[in-house]
């Protein structure tokens, strides 16, 4: 049996260091004996190998929990959902364990092929009677937000390396395995956090000889490329020494390119506060900017490698002298502010094109020339706007846009003067 | 209640309704009563009854039902001549049913068109010839290449004079029973720049505000610019680039408005008296926003571009407060 399921831990009293998430876990597992809570499920989200899995696991088994458990990618195939479906809507009878539903990898869901995949979760957990668990490397893909939105977010940390060497230690013990410590040091060093890999390692470095020395480590262990949260990429990046660290932090998350300049943007405030700096900073982030806008327009991703190195090492050396410091890297904003711009653009393009037609104008004069007096009336004079809103057979969407705070007013008059006309 | 738009209610139908541009409105006249057009490029600028005019013209020839007759394009939409080109295929390949040989094709804003497409146009506009009419408008018409208006019969329309802006606005008041001050009419005159569509917008928005004084043109005219640009410059200035950051988002989805109505908005203000700015340090701004237009053109992403701007701003402002 691979040691990295030999060693999984059996009660949550094993799990290292994730203190946070596994109080948080246990909690709210624990808030169903009262009933459903309000969030039918949890995210838990954290790098590769940090123990997601082995947490829920653990805290299963501790609370006498019966764990279900599906990959999420495979909530595509209907028999797996309609499966999930059935499961998560079982009571637990009198006899029955109680049942806790774990569903891997939800960011694996590719947001193209998985069509609806997203949407076939949401709805499970409306209906589900049993507690569904989450886990992500990385639960901010845009995508993942109705499933963000509906959770318990729970994060759990990257483990440091003496976390990875207390675990590494224990197996050596169970295992009745010589480990130097330099070794298992090499070890922890290399994974990075990655418990996974770490467990992967030191099986093969004593499958070597039965025992485990630095040379052994050295010679089979190689660096992994690992795949960061972006805002660990974020740190990498604003506190790189090196043009080649900033560079690779760029491409180290799966973020695409776009999403990854989109982090960036959002937090070069949070990390520069000296005005200068972050102006550096923005000025690198915007010629990459305009590489991306080549990109598009000409379609030579020859380009890419140029917006990569002012997005990366451009924005990391935008600073003028060196400072290590920490910073909390938030979701950005933005990210939950697009679609509502995206929105209101498209009301102003529906406006303008459907009174350019009546005004014998260009979509362009209708937005600089009529859409902000149209503003003046509807915000000013609610009974009035009704009335042009009604000439223009206007949407009640597009009323509610122009309209703003008073919308109520005008949208009352909107709709009142059919059953005054009855009434009459 | 339904209200209509005062520019579309008060607009004239008819050649006889225009009061304005009186020598080419003699001279189209005559076109109507022999029922023959020549292509035309009505230039001038914005707001001087170009479109309005045409519109009449097709009216007078023939009749209410005139727009099935014309074709209405407008270029700075339809920036593709592909389109124009089907657009203009389809419509002059359909018979003409009434006693006027052709039809017309109006392309307005022809001046925001390419010279490579002006070209194309050109070609249309032969190939076409037999039964249909351009009228092109142009606000620049010596943004037309000179085989357009060697091909046209080019009209200058003439900024409209201040009596004659403020008596029609002062008509339309009237009829309308809305109290309004000679004094604030002038005053619409002169925001809106001879510009009759935006004098009688900005009419309406007042009149809805209530009495039509000076007070409330400015208020209108006012808030028609967000003030928030303003405030984002306001606050870029004093170092919050972050609380400039907001406002910019919020101006993004408030008013829906692009990345380029934003500069264009800044450009206004830098150069107003509300920002306390020395004067070469307008210039450099000026020169910076522009650009950031440029790189907006260049398919950069709005907001990316506008924050490296403020960005900007917050440094500079720190620099002129010491």
């Amino acid at each position: 049996m691979p040691w990295i399921i030999k060693y999984r831990p059996k009660h949550v009293d094993e799990v290292v260091n994730q203190d946070k998430a596994k109080q948080a876990l246990l909690e709210w597992l624990k808030s169903w004996d009262q009933g459903a809570p309000g969030k039918k499920s949890v995210l838990l989200h954290g790098p590769p190998g940090c123990g997601k899995t082995s947490l829920v696991e653990a805290v299963a088994r501790t609370l006498g929990y019966e764990l279900f458990e599906m990959n999420a990618s495979d909530s595509r195939r209907k028999e797996d959902i309609e499966r999930l479906a059935k499961v998560a809507s079982q009571t637990s009878g009198l006899r029955a364990r109680r049942k806790v539903i774990l569903l891997d990898e939800v960011d694996g869901l590719d947001p193209r092929a998985d069509l609806g995949g997203v949407e076939a979760i949401l709805e499970v957990i409306r209906n589900t009677r049993n507690p569904i668990v989450m886990t992500a490397n990385n639960p901010y893909r845009e995508h993942l937000k109705p499933l963000r939105d509906v959770s318990e977010v729970i994060a759990m940390d990257r483990l440091r390396e003496t976390d990875v060497v207390t675990v590494l230690k224990r197996i050596c013990q169970a295992e009745k395995l010589q480990c130097d410590q330099e070794a298992l040091k090499e070890i922890a060093k290399r994974s990075e956090g990655d418990l996974r890999s770490a467990i992967n390692d030191l099986e093969a470095a004593a499958a070597f000889d039965g025992r485990v020395t630095l040379e052994t480590v050295k010679a089979i262990s190689t660096y992994r490329n690992r795949v960061y949260a972006p805002w660990e990429a974020l740190r990498k990046i604003f506190s790189s020494k090196y043009v080649f660290q900033a560079r690779e932090a760029i491409t180290s998350t799966d973020l695409t390119p776009d999403e990854m300049k989109t982090w960036i943007n959002e937090h070069i405030p949070s990390w520069y506060d000296n005005p200068e700096e972050a102006w550096r900073a923005y000025e690198a982030l915007s010629r990459a900017d305009q590489y991306f806008g080549r990109i598009v327009k000409t379609q030579n991703w020859d380009l890419l490698s140029y917006a990569l190195d002012m997005m990366g090492p451009g924005v990391a050396f935008a600073r003028k002298t060196y400072k290590g410091k920490f910073v909390a890297f938030k979701m950005p904003e933005r990210i939950k502010l697009l679609a509502e711009t995206r929105k209101s653009r498209e009301y102003r393009e529906a406006l303008a094109e459907h009174l350019a037609k009546r005004l014998l104008t260009s979509k362009a004069a209708i937005k600089s020339d009529v859409i902000p007096y149209l503003r003046i009336i509807f915000t000013s004079n609610p009974k009035y706007a009704a009335g042009i809103a009604k000439a223009y057979g206007l949407t009640e969407e597009l009323v509610t846009w122009l309209a703003g705070p008073r919308a109520k007013e005008v949208l009352s008059y909107f709709k009142k003067p059919a059953r005054k006309s009855k009434s009459t | 209640m339904s209200e209509l738009l005062w520019a579309e209610k008060y607009r004239p139908k008819s050649l006889d309704e225009v009061i304005n541009q009186k020598e080419i409105v003699e001279r189209l006249r005559k076109f109507v009563s022999e029922k023959n057009v020549p292509h035309m490029l009505f230039a001038g600028p914005p707001g001087t009854g170009k479109t309005t005019v045409a519109h009449a013209l097709a009216h007078d020839l023939y009749g209410e039902n005139y727009r099935q007759y014309m074709l209405e394009l407008n270029a700075s939409d339809e920036r593709k001549i592909e389109v124009i080109r089907t657009k203009v295929k389809e419509f002059a390949r359909s018979k003409i049913a009434g006693e006027v040989p052709f039809k017309i094709v109006l392309l307005d804003e022809a001046d925001n068109m390419t010279a490579d497409a002006q070209q194309a146009l050109r070609r249309l506009m032969e190939l076409y010839s037999a039964n249909t009419r351009f009228i092109l408008t142009a606000n620049y018409p010596s943004k037309i290449i000179e085989p357009i208006q060697s091909r046209c019969a080019v009209f200058r329309f003439t900024a409209l004079k201040k009596e004659d802006v403020v008596s029609r606005l002062n008509y339309i008041c009237e009829n309308e029973k809305v109290k309004c001050h000679v004094k604030a009419l002038e005053t619409i005159y002169d925001v809106s720049e001879g510009d009759m569509r935006r004098a009688i917008n900005i009419l309406q928005a007042a009149a809805a505000v209530g009495e039509v004084t000076e007070e409330t043109v400015f208020k209108v005219v006012g808030l028609a610019h967000p003030k928030e640009v303003r405030e984002m410059l306001q606050l870029a200035l004093s170092g919050s680039f972050v609380e400039a950051r907001k406002k910019l988002r919020d101006l993004m989805i408030a008013y829906g408005l692009s990345g380029l109505d934003i500069v264009k908005q800044i450009h206004r203000e830098i150069f107003s008296t509300e920002i306390k700015l020395p004067e070469e340090l307008k210039v450099m701004i000026a020169d910076y926003i522009g650009e950031i237009q440029f790189r907006l053109v260049e398919g950069a992403d709005d907001e990316i571009q506008l924050n490296a701007f403020l960005a900007r701003l917050a440094l500079v402002g720190r620099k002129i407060k010491v």
